[in-house]
């Protein structure tokens, strides 16, 4: 079966139109054109701006820097897991390893913006409930085989099995993939079956995702960090049998210790192996096990060349250090001190506002990250975000909060304690610890409970006021619809308010994202006035690397990309 | 002495029974298998499972058989030679034990090196004449040395010498294969706690010495004093301090913990760290082992280094 060539989606003239009168910033519509399959570039050049350079039309990779030289071998300090299943590992530094390796569909840069891999375009419907992916021609697997849209199918496929254990099954776009059986478990959990006809193969290369419920994220989902592409012949460990579409192969891994990657000059059928993305400099990359606590100290004596990140406790260190480069990139990774709506004390939400106007988060952000970092609405919707509808700045107020204290009846002071497992660095502490300083002037006694990691995240979604990181998520709608939705798999606060679900979805079905935005006005409203959290702060994230080392840039969502980094 | 050996053998295999089977029966609960799902498969990934599904996967990972059964099976195995294998590093742990053994022993090689003659000596010079200068300067700086925990010292060192002066590296990974500066800072930090507490237990066992009886009979008989201390006080004063130094190998095992993840050597606290942090159950079951046959060792090598010193149990 063949698929019209007329890939031009019908907003794009639309969007094209609002665009030259002034309906829609420049911003808005690269977001919008390459989110509909338009490539990066074109959608740059069709708003008249300079996009940042990239490697080649329809490519995802920056430009090639025309001093870049060949060779060398990047030494970078990070934490070496295993290399086993790439769809369940579980944390982002085992993709880091992966990525010289295997390769995505499509790639969310360091712009935020999600550019095409290994497939080269896509088209949703206008209901967006069927996509079209294309798989890109020419892309070889380390073995010979070329990549087909078969192999594109088999991995979508297996990222939507309920039984894998996989963290994508956290992604819409492979919820979409699956349905409600209507039974449930011993604990109550629905059970999720496989569409049968959710992955189409059209031909060797078109393949068509039909989905249950219409999905705005789809291009975004495909570059998340769990969904490296597998070889159909897939047996784990992937450290033992690595076959990749990229342009290195796994030298050697000794977990928690090293993990070497050489360049593929040839494949295992003996012919030159010809890598699709052009040009990449380094020969070697390796990955030497430092905690975070460890990697600056490690690139200060000449252990490493980069670090995966910087925490913001040793940027005093950093800045303290000869012949290197700190980097920093905004993101919407936050902290949300988030109350549990049917819990007393804070199923009343005057106690909860309290708590909300008693806090001073632009005060915190100072405290914690100084000037780097953007302060946050309690809302949970990031300036980075294209669809973000800035509502204005809240400001504390210590005597409504005690008004309305008094009011709930709590005249003589409220006791409450807010859990915090320090899974993303003792900044998450330093927060609770200002937020129990700013909240005792309005009478609020707040005990901070620090927990390890491992106890924080068994207890992070049953504990009545706690403290939880999230990470980095490139459209606005994608971290509200699995934490804020009504009965949603990670709705920590037992929210459920069936007007803002309402406002979600429509804001969800809108792909025209200058629309979008005016429909998350009314959904920013609607959380920020239920004062389910404080959420301080959107937290950068900084990488260390010594002058030597060009191109290396750090990422939102950490994800360390080194197609044209090179070193001198 | 035969029997010495045959009951500390025996001893040291009961041990290991009980001690493994405890760890066991520890690590058989719903709690640490979910833990052990996490740490594979990461909590949202964990969390994405069904009952039924979860049940699957503990099967598919062999978590499911009972604890007699898992324990059976792995004394078995065990008997044959066969430690299992490590859930976290997908490697066989008799090469994770072997490899971090042999770090481990380097570090130690050189601890002991360092530590007996310079402790012993110390601790002679001031148990010798008790109250003296150079008693009361080298008794201060032993008691300062082994008041700072291990990791201030680690930090200290790091912050002097690696970032400071950039003598050294700041960390021990040895990425480009073995290194001695590299083991500098790890070894500067154990010698630094060891020597001190070394030298006051040898100074205290000497100045005992020289306080006694027929010490105070030899000097008054007119013999020489540098005679005495040397024919006489040191054979003694030496009982307690060697016997010591032999215990402090089973001491070593758990201090290396703090000290090879601070400088991140990869060796046998590090292991023992990265595998009770994972909940990696065969990994930390033979690393028990491996600590109760040291525990048990030293104490017999010091049984009968006592022996052998001690003339008075000789006879016994």
């Amino acid at each position: 079966m063949n698929v019209d060539n007329d890939r031009e989606h019908p907003l794009i003239p639309e969007a094209r139109e609002q665009l030259t009168h002034g309906l829609m910033d420049r911003r808005e519509f690269i977001r919008l054109a390459t989110l509909l399959g338009v490539a990066a570039s074109s959608a740059y050049a069709i708003a008249g701006v300079t996009g940042p350079a990239m490697a080649g039309d329809n490519l995802p990779f920056p430009a090639v820097d025309p001093k870049a030289k060949r060779g060398g071998k990047l030494r970078i300090g990070q934490t070496v897991g295993r290399m086993h299943d790439p769809a369940t590992y579980a944390w982002n530094e085992m993709s880091n390893q992966t990525r010289p390796m295997l390769e995505y569909l499509t790639m969310v840069g360091p712009d935020n913006v999600v550019r095409p891999m290994l497939v080269d375009w896509w088209k949703p419907s206008a209901d967006l409930k069927t996509w079209i992916l294309h798989v890109r021609p020419g892309v070889m697997w380390h073995n010979g085989d070329e990549l087909t849209a078969d192999h594109v199918a088999w991995n979508i496929r297996r990222w939507a099995d309920p039984a894998l254990g996989s963290s994508n099954l956290g992604l819409s776009t492979f919820v979409a993939l699956t349905e409600l059986t209507g039974a449930k478990d011993a604990k109550g959990k629905a059970l999720r079956r496989q569409l049968p006809n959710g992955v189409e193969v059209l031909d060797r290369h078109t393949l068509r995702l039909n989905l249950s419920q219409p999905v705005l994220s789809v291009a975004e989902d495909c570059g998340e960090y769990c969904t490296l592409v597998l070889h159909p012949s897939f047996v784990a460990p992937l450290s033992k049998h690595p076959i990749g579409t990229g342009p290195y192969t796994l030298a050697e891994l000794r977990v928690g210790e090293r993990c070497i990657l050489k360049r593929i000059t040839h494949m295992t059928n003996g012919q030159p192996f010809h890598y699709w993305g052009g040009e990449v400099f380094l020969d070697e990359i390796h990955f030497y096990n430092y905690t975070l606590e460890n990697a600056t100290a490690a690139l200060a004596s000449g252990s490493v060349d980069a670090t995966y990140e910087l925490t913001v406790e040793q940027l005093e260190l950093a800045q303290s250090l000869p012949g290197v480069q700190i980097l920093s990139v905004p993101t919407a990774q936050t902290l949300c001190c988030r109350m549990q709506v049917d819990v007393k004390p804070f199923d009343d939400i005057r106690v909860r506002r309290a708590i909300v106007k008693a806090a001073d988060n632009a005060a915190i952000k100072q405290l914690v990250f100084g000037d780097h970092g953007q302060v946050a609405n309690n809302c949970h919707v990031a300036p980075i975000h294209p669809e973000c509808f800035p509502l204005p700045p809240v400001v504390r107020d210590v005597a409504g909060a005690k008004r309305l204290l008094k009011e709930a009846g709590y005249a003589h002071g409220l006791d409450v304690t807010i859990s915090v497992g320090n899974n993303d660095g003792p900044w998450q502490q330093a927060v609770c610890e200002a937020l129990r300083d700013q909240v005792k002037e309005a009478g609020i006694n707040l005990s901070v409970d620090v927990m390890p990691e491992q106890r924080f995240w068994e207890v992070w979604n049953k504990v009545p006021f706690g403290a939880t990181s999230w990470a980095h998520r490139p459209l606005g709608t994608m971290a509200l619809a699995q934490a804020y939705r009504s009965g949603a798999s990670w709705n920590e606060t037992h929210y459920s308010d069936p007007a803002f679900d309402q406002a979600l979805s429509e804001a969800e079905a809108s792909i025209n994202v200058a629309e979008r935005k005016i429909k998350m006005q009314k959904v920013e409203q609607i959380l920020q006035d239920a004062a389910l959290m404080v959420q301080p702060f959107w937290r950068p994230v900084f990488s260390l690397a010594s002058s030597r080392v060009h191109g290396y840039q750090p990422h939102p969502a950490r994800q360390i990309q080194l197609n044209k980094v090179w070193m001198s | 002495m035969r029997h010495l050996v045959i009951r500390r053998v025996i001893q040291t295999l009961l041990i290991m029974l009980t001690v493994s089977a405890l760890l066991f029966a520890v690590f058989d609960s719903d709690q640490f298998r979910k833990k052990i799902a996490v740490a594979e498969l990461g909590n949202f990934g964990a969390a994405t499972l069904s009952d039924s599904d979860y049940q699957a996967w503990i099967v598919s990972k062999g978590l499911d058989q009972s604890f007699p059964a898992r324990y059976v099976t792995w004394l078995n195995h065990v008997v044959h030679g066969d430690l299992g294998v490590s859930i976290e590093k997908d490697v066989a742990v008799s090469t994770l034990l072997k490899e971090s053994l042999s770090s481990t022993a380097v570090l130690a090689f050189y601890v002991f090196l360092i530590m007996i003659p310079v402790s012993l000596m110390l601790g002679v010079l001031a148990g010798m004449k008790e109250g003296s200068i150079l008693d009361r300067v080298i008794s201060v700086i032993a008691v300062f040395t082994t008041s700072i925990p291990q990791i201030a010292t680690a930090a200290l060192l790091t912050v002097v010498l690696a970032l400071g002066l950039r003598w050294v590296p700041t960390k021990s990974a040895m990425i480009d294969g073995f290194s001695f500066r590299e083991l500098l800072l790890p070894l500067l930090t154990i010698l630094i706690y060891e020597i001190g507490y070394l030298v006051r237990m040898t100074r205290s066992a000497m100045a005992d010495v020289m306080s006694s009886q027929y010490i105070r009979t030899a000097l008054l008989k007119g013999l020489p004093y540098r005679q005495v201390v040397l024919k006489h006080a040191l054979r003694n004063a030496l009982v307690v301090p060697v016997t010591l130094i032999l215990l402090e190998l089973t001491g070593l095992l758990s201090q290396v913990v703090v000290v090879e993840v601070f400088f991140q050597y990869h060796g046998f606290g590090r292991m023992l760290f990265d595998a009770a942090n994972f909940g990696d159950i065969q990994v930390i079951q033979a690393a028990t082992l491996v600590a109760v046959c040291v525990a048990v060792a030293s104490q017999l090598l010091s049984d009968i280094a006592y022996v052998l010193l001690n003339p008075r149990l000789r006879v016994a």
